[in-house]
């Protein structure tokens, strides 16, 4: 059983830099909780903060409701695998999964059997003899899993565990870890700056940026209704593609424009931006929003010379030149263009965003 | 007729046993290797040639050819024996101190703290300061007309009269010691500070969430990580001791009686003060020959798992 909360909690270094700035969050028992964000966003500091292994410099950090701010690692209950590993070079793969056991001074027999149990269930019992150092990378993660399942603890911590793996491996490793998760019950805190793995594992993600949560919420409120332009762009491959323009009312609708470009905004966005008339705005529209095939009319329409054209296995990307604007976009692959045409897109309506110009902040949202 | 193919046996056997790169290296390698073959191979070669002989400076037109009569009259000279007592010893003593003197500063070393770059530069001077002069500069600590330790116990009232302290049969060897100690210890430091440094944070971090405390991280993270830079000291500085010779040279001339006579003072003597290069020789070989033993049993021991 482990709630976190952090309650305005700050961190900062002797040096003056601030990284996590007032932090609110409130992580539910045996949730899958992911903090995404680039490196230096204070994702790892975080995940720190919650082990126990950095200071937290301002605010209160809670388990459940008692307060842990000055409370060490080891009285936490805490488990975490750390992104090198951090396997002990010179013990036996046994050894470093007993560790944290045998300094808990948990009885021998009780030891064995937990040890046994995890490395069964982690496929790797054949290896308990060995050394870390006799391991491929593949094998490492899962002996670094195993000395973090033996512990029981009641938060699971991962500080971008696959990271060191190769393409195939982070994939299955994936969907062991989910697994993992929903067999142990307890609640885990992983951190990535892989979008992937965040949509795919979490139960709700937390997108940081500069020390700041951009926004907290399920994969698909992330994706689908970003609040911010940072969030939006930060996800989806190839990212989203920005226009600015301004919000232009008439008779019953609304329309964003554009020098070259006009776009009628259907009804369901257009009901949450009265009294915006003449608004400037950023227009957001996710790179496989579009369709090239059925013709939405004038006001579903985006006109371009290609630029590029990047065939990525299942469909490609076109780059796309649109009055100064690089903007990509993913079509299917059997449709055959090449550098220099003129093509029209047609545009899915309903799954635009719209962000103020200069804030960023979603319109919609 | 095989008029296409030439073939030059000599010359293809050459060429099949090693490529381009590799004849390439040879030849310039040649000049060191030329250099090196007159300036050290020649030298232990010659030095094994003449421990066979009993040469003598004072006969120098009879040196006759004993074969392993310089070995064997080593083994039952009491002398020789008193010499590897006293080796055993300083060699013991200091680089046990050297050991756990260095795994301290290293350790201190390792930590953050405000002055720490310029300490570890100041701990480094002994490490820049030659044997000679190192030596000469404990002469003068120890003396027993002006010596600095003198003045400094005096001082404080530790003693009530100047000492002489080499002269104390029970205490030069490891006064001598410890001046060897303060020279070494730099080194030693720097050997260990290496390995210490090498060792992941993470490691200590996973240390601390499996719920060790700071003597167990030392014992299951920070030692066993040490160990190749421990197998390093020890193999060097046992070298180092079992050969030393300059302060014994400066300090004591192996004395008083034979309180400081060791093995290579003994060598020294042998050769340049009795003048018989011979035995000299054969006694050089033995201390080699040990030194190597050493060596050897330190790495199969200790590095067995390094």
């Amino acid at each position: 059983m482990a709630r976190i909360r952090f309650n305005n909690v700050e961190k900062k270094y002797a040096n003056g830099f601030h990284a996590v700035q007032n932090l609110t969050l409130d992580i539910q028992d045996k949730e899958f909780l992911v903090l995404l964000g680039p490196s230096g966003c204070g994702k790892s500091t975080t995940l720190n903060m919650i082990a126990g292994l950095e200071d937290v410099s301002g605010g209160a950090l809670l388990f459940d409701d008692e307060l842990v701010n000055y409370t060490p690692p080891h009285k936490r209950d805490v488990a975490m695998v750390f992104q090198s590993y951090a396997l002990y070079p010179h013990k036996s793969v046994f050894d470093n999964i007993a560790f944290g056991l045998q300094m808990r001074k948990v009885d021998r027999a009780e030891i064995d059997k937990r040890v046994r149990e995890a490395a069964e269930k982690l496929e790797i019992t054949h290896l308990l003899d060995r050394r870390p150092s006799q391991l491929s990378g593949g094998q490492r993660q899962r002996v670094a899993l195993g000395r973090a399942m033996v512990r029981e603890p009641s938060v699971f911590l991962m500080d971008e565990p696959l990271s060191n793996l190769d393409a195939a491996l982070r994939i299955s490793m994936r969907a062991e870890i989910k697994e993992l998760h929903q067999s142990m019950q307890t609640t885990f805190v992983y951190v990535t700056h892989d979008q992937a793995e965040a949509l795919t594992l979490a139960d709700r993600i937390v997108v940081m940026k500069d020390g700041v949560v951009k926004q907290v919420g399920t994969p698909d409120d992330i994706y689908e209704r970003p609040e911010n332009t940072f969030v939006a762009s930060f996800l989806g491959s190839p990212p989203i593609n920005y226009i600015d323009g301004t919000l232009k009312f008439a008779g019953g609708g609304a329309q964003f424009l554009h020098e070259a470009l006009a776009l009628d905004l259907p009804e369901a966005i257009t009901a949450k931006l009265s009294g915006q008339d003449g608004r400037k705005v950023r227009l957001g529209i996710r790179a496989e929003d579009v369709d090239e095939a059925a013709a939405g009319g004038p006001g579903a329409t985006i006109h371009g010379k290609v630029n590029s054209v990047l065939p990525v296995g299942s469909d490609q990307f076109l780059g796309f030149d649109f009055y100064g604007n690089e903007l990509f976009f993913r079509v299917g692959k059997d449709l055959a263009h090449k550098v220099g045409d003129d093509v029209s897109l047609s545009v899915d309506l309903n799954r635009l965003h719209l962000f103020d110009k200069d804030s960023g902040a979603s319109l919609l949202w | 007729m095989t008029d296409t193919v030439n073939i030059q046996p000599g010359r293809s056997r050459l060429r099949a046993a090693f490529g381009y790169e590799e004849r390439s290296a040879m030849i310039f390698l040649a000049p060191v290797m030329l250099v090196l073959m007159l300036v050290a191979v020649f030298p232990i070669l010659y030095s094994l040639y003449l421990s066979f002989f009993r040469i003598k400076l004072t006969r120098p037109n009879r040196t006759p050819f004993v074969w392993l009569d310089n070995y064997t009259d080593l083994f039952g000279n009491e002398l020789f024996w008193t010499s590897v007592a006293r080796t055993v010893v300083f060699s013991v003593v200091s680089v046990s101190a050297i050991a756990v003197i260095a795994l301290l500063v290293s350790l201190l070393l390792n930590q953050d703290f405000r002055f720490r770059r310029v300490l570890s530069t100041i701990i480094l001077v002994p490490w820049a300061i030659p044997y000679v002069a190192n030596a000469l500069m404990w002469k003068w600590i120890y003396d027993s007309g002006y010596g600095a330790l003198n003045g400094l116990l005096f001082q404080l009232d530790f003693i009530s009269r100047y000492m002489v302290f080499l002269g104390d049969q029970n205490k030069t060897i490891y006064l001598i010691a410890n001046a060897f100690v303060w020279k070494e210890v730099p080194l030693a430091t720097i050997l260990l500070l290496v390995s210490l440094k090498a060792i992941p944070s993470d490691l200590y971090a996973a240390a601390r969430v499996d719920g060790a405390t700071v003597w167990s991280r030392f014992v299951h993270v920070t030692l066993p990580a040490m160990k190749p830079g421990f197998l390093l000291v020890m193999i060097y500085e046992t070298m180092m001791a079992i050969r030393h010779f300059d302060l014994f040279f400066i300090l004591t001339e192996g004395g008083p009686g034979d309180a400081s006579h060791v093995l290579s003072w003994h060598i020294y003597v042998e050769t340049f003060r009795n003048l018989s290069f011979g035995s000299g020789a054969a006694m050089s070989y033995v201390l080699a020959l040990v030194t190597f033993a050493l060596s050897y049993i330190f790495i199969r021991t200790l590095g067995r798992r390094v």
